[in-house]
């Protein structure tokens, strides 16, 4: 019997959730340097 | 050496940004021999045929899973206990990858269970227990966020946790306290009835999960410091 699909959805799936979760690290990271950046510009201008 | 110098978040921030890197990489290299073992060196299964690889990913997810949840509930219970900030933190930064792993296993759970029980998904205790506890997981991450004050959301977060773990032992014997479709467990203390290449190949991708959750996990702690320390003068001195 040919289970090609099943394996390949398997690890095609797991392979995005890593992908996923690795993408939303690093925009989580970048948001809060941003943040900091942004805060300490207003700081400057005040 | 003072281990308490580490659980300042101004150095354990630069101590996480030295040791990920190198996590992941043995989440790489590991990743790659699991793999290796797993679609080269193992044999084919008599009576399941190529499908039964899926295990080299399922069971392992399903082990980070379980070992996630416990490693955050103790960081809940250390934060509760002794009010320290950065356990607290590594609870929450855990959350994610723990919930990510409890996905994975489900997924490719049903991935397998379609060919070989024909069905993608049965109200089986191990699988609900499984999927009890990927609700447990979103639940910590949104009573977390749900405050204003990340403290009050800490501890409530934490509380969840502990309250959850009795979910742990439910999953891990209800194969043996219930009558089930999932099958017993091929790997235990006692020893394992699997063929030594796919034993291996299960373990070494059960170590790379295991480097990447910490990665993972030390990567989010460092965010979660710069978003709570963010008015320190430390953090406004990072370039």
């Amino acid at each position: 019997m040919d289970h090609t699909f099943y394996l390949t959805m398997s690890y095609a799936l797991t392979a995005l959730a890593i992908v996923a979760e690795i993408i939303s690290l690093r925009v989580g990271r970048d948001t809060a340097r941003r943040a900091i950046e942004q805060e300490r510009d207003l700081e400057t201008q005040d | 050496m003072n281990l308490y110098y580490f659980s300042a978040p101004a150095t354990f921030y630069r101590l996480a940004g030295t040791m990920a890197p190198f996590f992941f990489a043995a989440a790489l290299i590991t990743g790659i021999a699991g793999m290796y073992m797993g679609f080269v060196v193992a044999p084919t299964d008599a009576q399941q045929g190529e499908v039964y690889r899926v295990i080299f990913i399922h069971v392992p997810a399903a082990w980070m899973s379980m070992f996630a949840y416990f490693v955050m509930a103790c960081y809940g219970a250390m934060s509760l206990t002794f009010n320290t900030r950065l356990a607290a933190m590594m609870a929450r930064a855990l959350a994610p990858t723990g919930a990510m792993f409890t996905f994975v296993a489900l997924v490719t759970g049903a991935f397998w269970g379609r060919p070989t029980w024909g069905t993608y998904w049965v109200w089986d205790a191990r699988l609900t227990s499984e999927l009890v506890l990927l609700f447990l997981y979103l639940g910590f991450i949104a009573l977390a966020n749900a405050f204003e004050d990340p403290r009050r959301g800490d501890r409530a977060a934490a509380l969840l946790a502990l309250i959850g773990l009795v979910n742990l032992p439910i999953i891990y014997f209800s194969v043996q306290w219930w009558n089930t479709l999932h099958q017993g467990s091929s790997v235990n203390f006692k020893g394992t009835s699997m063929h030594v290449a796919m034993l291996w190949s299960m373990l070494l991708m059960a170590i790379c999960f295991w480097m990447y959750a910490i990665g993972a996990s030390l990567v989010r702690v460092r965010t979660i410091i710069l978003e709570r320390e963010r008015r320190t003068q430390w953090v406004r001195n990072l370039t």
